[in-house]
């Protein structure tokens, strides 16, 4: 993956008046890095309208002169920062100043938006809209999976869940647009149901605990952010479109965007097509997928103080699974990975989807207001509804493949009241209340007994969060509340079928503290401790019958109890001067009472063979890592980035490894921007960017050999190389990548794909890809 | 105002769905095979039936091996039945009708001991719903028979009833212990 992700910090400007004097208007200011201060020189400042631009002095200063009265947009363009438009109604002679972030590049530091958001002494990631359009073939998580210890645990290449510093699946929130996701995360292979091309920017919160958000909340939190609407009244828009060889795929992704006084408009619109992917020596018959989502935001502001929005989002996918995956016994799992080519390898490319498949829909519908009581306070009211439509298809007897062998239907309703107040004396008091009710419902015509049982689950909660500034120094401290009533009903195995009702209530506590400190400069330090109670989900409460993820008869358990995580973060950051800056978080979480699916020795005999089985239990457990980010300008406009990651977990009681962690890894890059803008037909090409990365993934040794049923995959290496550069002319911007993936064409297996069992991972692939900006 | 309207909508649709939620609709499964009864018939039309049936998803299953004559030659018939519902349904015809999609495997660990398939699919291959079991000197072993779906029979043995190469996956698979008397 690639992450030249650049920061640019939004602009302050104020206007200094004098009269306006017919088309006579002078435009001046200067461009300062946001991190100290210092004047950027040779900062590119072009006015679309009037086919004009100019430089930036070496005091950072610039000036157009001799313009009328009129709408104009700026664009800001400086080697190593992502470029930005501005929108400004011209009727005086004005003063500009424009921060832009020049050292913080790579580093993906918490980005402030204007006044309204305070900082934290979490530590949190951002993946930025340049990056996630420049890899619009890709899904939510393997764009974060960029970011030193995010993770992706895969079934194949369609299916991916992200893995935040050791957590996943029911131990990671993932939030949409504020809303916390609710479909069936308890899967291994089920993704996340969102588009992240319908994203401003990704976060990633690597925290101790966080509490402001209904879910598991054991630290990580991924957050998928909306683009806010420029206050710009003319229609915007972007299309993006994509080529990737390996699958033949195209993605394609419109946005449209409008502002006025009266409401502000915006539309953004995806879809992806993919056929079977290819690992170096064999097609992965059935592997192709499709998706087509729509995202629609509304916002309105009835007066200076009371702003809403209204947003819909719909998900729609279909994932093919590698037909040669699919399995009746374990014995076929052992024998499938005998095999140099997965059964069912056929030499032709297909864009079929058969099953083995998945079929999803997710739908969020949000309402959302905001009413300032003042300038310093705020309050925050949100109610929304998903709807989450997950079918998955195996394979199977006449003609019953089209009847999905999963089938659920998933409502969920969320109200949230949040009040928020920067007091003048550096205090930030955050509180908030948040009702969920969740009711999950399995479709009957599947033929096929459920694997989690229909159930409806009532979440309540309330947290408390305060936080200080004292000189250069942060502190901050929350506490969370949550309520949880789980009410399912299960279908008994033995015959005749019964109806069983439980009913669980759970008391979760939270709470976190952190303290962020400027050592001596260059350095900051933070650390964060954190408390945290996860219920265990449905799935590990309830779940009975053969799941084809482990290959064996799961089996809940009932009288599970909730887990205590403690978790402690250090961050040491450092810029150490221009041509160095690293960050290195450490992190240490002790989970007791951890649930885990673990065989026990039954082996069932059942008809179509023995099945091992499969049960939840909870033992205390450790997860220890570190992970480290560093640039260096080496001079020439060449940088050299790196990002390790180092990971443990252990069962303490056991004294086991735990499954399904990470193995180390790290990422090595080159990049040089050629430093000047070339003129071209007219139009001005800039950001001319070249980079070249080494990934590493080690074997993952820290697992018994009876932990999985072969071994684990030996270490491996890859190549990528990218080149992107921009083009102006007149109003229209452009912007070209290309990528080439895996260049060696490497074959390997990775320990975080499930479909390691039956095939190679993919080869190479060439990527092309154009946006256009108007 | 609107506000207000919308959120009294929500407290209602939560009353609403707060009272206990309804029992879910038992699903039919009728795919499922619960019971294999392995019928081999020698000259004199005297039979014996080996049978697993598992009516509880794997919790104590019926398993009952069988005693057999050496130096015998038997036509050997397999029944697939569904007994979890009223009627009994033979799931033997969906085999049948999708014979090209599976067959069935018999491996045995008695000396001597031979199966030979005795059927077709639609493109002449076998099934393996009708076989021939011959024996010939005494022995204890035991017989596996399983069944894939999907196989690809044209791979090398498959056709002669070689399990090694066919894929597809495991629909049946099952032991019985055998007695060559």
């Amino acid at each position: 993956m690639w992450n030249k992700s650049l920061l640019f910090v939004l602009l302050i400007f104020s206007s200094t008046f004098v009269k306006g004097q017919g088309c006579a208007i002078n435009i001046s200011g200067k461009v300062v890095d946001v991190n100290d201060g210092s004047p950027l020189e040779i900062v590119n400042i072009y006015v679309k309208e009037i086919e004009t631009g100019t430089y930036t002095d070496i005091n950072g200063e610039f000036a157009i002169d001799n313009i009328c009265p009129g709408s104009y947009h700026f664009i800001f363009s400086h080697v190593g920062c992502n470029s930005k438009e501005m929108f400004l109604e011209v009727k005086f002679d004005t003063t500009l100043i424009v921060d832009m972030d020049h050292n913080g590049q790579h580093l993906n530091e918490v980005l402030l938006r204007g006044r309204r958001e305070t900082s934290t002494t979490q530590k949190s990631e951002i993946i930025k809209q340049q990056l996630v359009l420049d890899n619009a073939n890709e899904d939510l998580t393997t764009l974060i999976s960029a970011l030193a210890g995010v993770n992706a645990l895969k079934n194949g290449s369609g299916i991916s869940k992200p893995i935040v510093q050791g957590l996943y699946g029911n131990r990671l929130t993932i939030l949409n647009n504020g809303i916390p996701q609710s479909g069936q995360q308890w899967g291994n292979d089920h993704s996340p149901e969102i588009d992240p091309l319908s994203a401003n920017q990704i976060r990633v919160v690597k925290g101790a605990a966080t509490v402001e958000y209904m879910g598991p909340n054991m630290g990580s939190v991924v957050s998928v952010e909306p683009k806010m609407i420029d206050k710009d009244p003319h229609l915007h828009g972007r299309v993006t479109y994509l080529f990737n060889t390996n699958g033949r795929g195209h993605s394609t992704n419109a946005n449209l965007q409008k502002y006025s006084n009266k409401f502000a408009w915006q539309l953004n619109a995806t879809y992806k097509r993919n056929g079977d992917k290819k690992a170096p020596n064999y097609l992965l018959n059935n592997t192709g997928n499709q998706e087509a989502n729509i995202t629609f935001q509304l916002n309105k502001s009835f007066s200076t103080k009371l702003n809403t929005d209204l947003y819909f989002s719909s998900f729609n996918s279909i994932l093919g699974i590698l037909r040669g995956a699919h399995l009746g016994n374990i014995n076929d799992l052992t024998e499938a990975f005998r095999r140099e080519e997965p059964f069912f390898t056929e030499p032709t490319f297909s864009y079929h989807i058969d099953a083995p498949r998945q079929s999803v829909s997710h739908n969020l519908l949000k309402l959302h207001s905001k009413y300032f009581v003042d300038n310093n306070r705020f309050w925050d009211f949100t109610i929304a509804s998903q709807i989450n439509d997950r079918n998955e298809y195996d394979v199977r007897r006449s003609g019953r493949s089209d009847i999905p062998a999963l089938s659920l239907l998933q409502y969920s309703h969320f109200v949230e009241a949040k009040y928020q107040w920067e007091r003048s004396d550096n205090i930030n008091f955050k509180s908030g209340i948040q009702f969920n009710v969740t009711d999950n419902t399995n479709r009957p015509e599947t033929g096929i007994l459920p694997l989690i049982p229909d159930y409806r689950s009532y979440e309540s909660g309330l947290y408390f969060f305060l936080s200080k500034k004292l000189n250069n120094s942060m502190l901050e401290g929350g506490i969370r509340y949550s309520n949880v009533m789980i009410q399912a009903l299960t279908i008994t195995n033995d015959i005749p079928r019964k109806i069983e009702r439980y009913d669980r209530n759970f008391n979760n506590l939270s709470g976190s503290i952190g303290w962020k400190y400027p050592l001596s400069s260059p350095f900051t330090i933070s650390c964060n401790l954190g408390y945290a109670q996860r219920n265990p989900a449905v799935n590990e409460l309830y779940s009975r019958g053969l799941h084809q993820g482990v290959s064996g008869i799961e089996q809940g358990n009932v009288n599970l109890l909730s887990e205590q995580s403690l978790k402690s973060t250090l961050v040491l950051n450092g810029k150490v001067n221009k041509t160095f800056s690293f960050e290195l978080t450490g992190y240490y979480q002790s989970i007791n009472d951890y649930i885990y699916l673990q065989p026990t020795d039954e082996l069932r005999l059942t008809i179509r063979g023995a099945f091992p089985v499969f049960e939840y239990r909870q033992d205390d457990a450790s997860i220890l890592g570190f992970d480290f980010s560093g640039l260096i300008d080496i001079g020439y406009n060449i940088n050299l980035t790196t990002k390790i990651s180092f990971l443990r977990g252990d069962n303490i009681s056991q004294n086991t490894p735990l499954v399904y962690m990470p193995s180390n890894n790290a990422l090595t890059g080159i990049s040089y921007e050629y430093p000047r803008t070339i003129q071209l037909f007219n139009g001005r090409l800039n950001r001319l960017q070249f980079a070249f990365n080494h990934q590493i993934v080690l074997r993952q040794k820290h697992l018994l050999s009876t932990q999985d049923i072969i071994p684990t995959p030996e270490g491996y290496q890859l190549f990528n190389f990218e080149l992107s550069t921009n083009f102006q002319i007149k109003h229209l911007s452009l912007r070209f990548i290309s990528k080439i993936e895996n260049i060696a064409n490497v074959k390997y297996r990775d320990y975080l794909n499930r479909q390691r069992y039956f095939a190679d991972d993919l080869g190479r692939s060439v990527i092309f890809g154009l946006t256009l900006k108007f | 105002m609107i506000k207000r309207n919308l959120f009294s909508i929500v407290i209602v649709l939560f009353l609403l769905n707060s009272c206990d939620k309804k029992d879910p609709i038992i699903p039919n499964e009728e795919e499922v095979i619960t019971t294999l009864n392995f019928t081999l018939t020698d000259n004199t039309g005297k039979q014996v039936v080996m049978q697993f049936k598992d009516l509880n998803g794997g919790v104590n299953p019926i398993i009952k091996g069988g005693k057999l004559d050496s130096n015998t030659l038997y036509m050997a018939t397999l029944v697939l039945l569904n007994e979890l519902g009223t009627p009994i349904k033979d799931i033997t015809e969906e085999i049948l009708s999708e014979g090209v999609d599976h067959q069935f495997f018999f491996e045995s660990t008695v000396m001597g001991m031979t199966i030979a398939y005795n059927d077709v699919d639609d493109n002449l291959q076998p099934i393996g719903v009708k076989a021939l079991v011959s024996t010939q000197d005494a022995g204890v072993g035991t017989l596996k028979i399983t069944l894939r779906h999907q196989p690809d029979k044209s791979a090398v043995g498959v056709l002669n009833g070689m399990i090694d190469n066919a894929g597809g996956e495991t629909d049946l698979e099952v032991i019985f212990d055998v007695n060559v008397e």
